[in-house]
């Protein structure tokens, strides 16, 4: 399991945007949205900065490594 | 395959077995079956009574170039295009019965009982068949880089555990004579395989829904 915290629930509601939105703007499943969200699962660089970019926040903002 | 083409390569198929018929006919009948009946070819002169079997048998060796070569294109054409989909292929999970030819391998045990036959003990690999149920359950999937990345996961466990069993039968097996026959360790090593094989194909499957699915059951927070 990822040892990290993620914000990322609180910056798409922000955005108000849907789990499905963002999973089609970014290019992936809303399982791995969901997933993100719960911090069990640790994305890649490229889906990091995609999901950022897509929310409107700063990587490190949104995942918190311990 | 276009259409015509298509029915293009029947007519010529067609066209080849039939003149491939006459001439073998022909050959029986009026030219002492030469080229039909087994010959020496190191002494073999030509004659003009030999034209249409050498032509139908050009022709027919042309026609299966030309089927092999299709072949392969239609091979290669099929991988061009799945390489640019993202989704996983559509299967229906009731595929997954076809596991049940498994059990054809028991049939080696008779076939090696009546002929020393041993090769149905190698139907046992269809046990992996079973894998299409789980497969058919994550039928139309879109392929993301969690899905490529449990696939990844799940091969390399499904595998590690193949070679594993693979490798222990080999060492163990390899140190001598089952039961003081050298044919039934050859068996059992047939079986080993195989069954190492059909629980590699099921264990892909198997794991790769495993994780894709849960640990824990997801609520939509939406």
């Amino acid at each position: 399991m990822p040892d990290f915290e993620c914000r990322l629930k609180k910056y798409r509601q922000l955005k108000e945007m849907t789990q499905e939105q963002l999973a089609l703007e970014v290019g992936v499943r809303r399982e791995t949205i969901m997933r993100l969200e719960k911090a069990q699962y640790n994305p890649s660089l490229k889906l990091a900065v995609d999901i950022s970019r897509a929310v409107g926040a700063p990587i490190e903002e949104i995942f918190i490594f311990k | 395959m276009k259409k015509t083409t298509k029915k293009l390569t029947i007519f010529f198929g067609i066209v080849c077995v039939l003149f491939t018929a006459a001439s073998t006919c022909y050959s029986i009948t009026f030219n002492d079956s030469r080229l039909v009946e087994p010959m020496d070819f190191s002494k073999y002169v030509f004659q003009v009574q030999d034209l249409p079997m050498l032509l139908s048998g050009i022709f027919l060796g042309l026609f299966v170039l030309y089927l092999f070569i299709q072949l392969i294109r239609a091979i290669v054409i099929k991988k061009f295009r799945e390489s640019g989909v993202k989704s996983t292929r559509k299967l229906n999970p009731k595929l997954g019965l076809l596991g049940f030819c498994g059990f054809f391998g028991l049939m080696g045990f008779w076939t090696y009982s009546v002929d020393k036959t041993i090769f149905p003990f190698a139907f046992f690999m269809f046990f992996g068949f079973f894998g299409f149920f789980y497969e058919g359950k994550m039928s139309d999937t879109f392929m993301d880089e969690r899905y490529l990345e449990n696939k990844m996961k799940a091969h390399f466990t499904a595998n590690k555990i193949a070679l594993a069993i693979i490798f222990l039968a080999i060492v163990i097996l390899g140190r001598g004579s089952l039961l003081g026959n050298l044919e039934y360790t050859l068996i059992a090593l047939l079986i080993i395989i195989s069954l190492s094989i059909a629980l590699e194909v099921f264990l892909s499957e198997y794991l790769l829904y495993h994780y894709d699915h849960d640990k824990q059951n997801f609520q939509d927070e939406e």
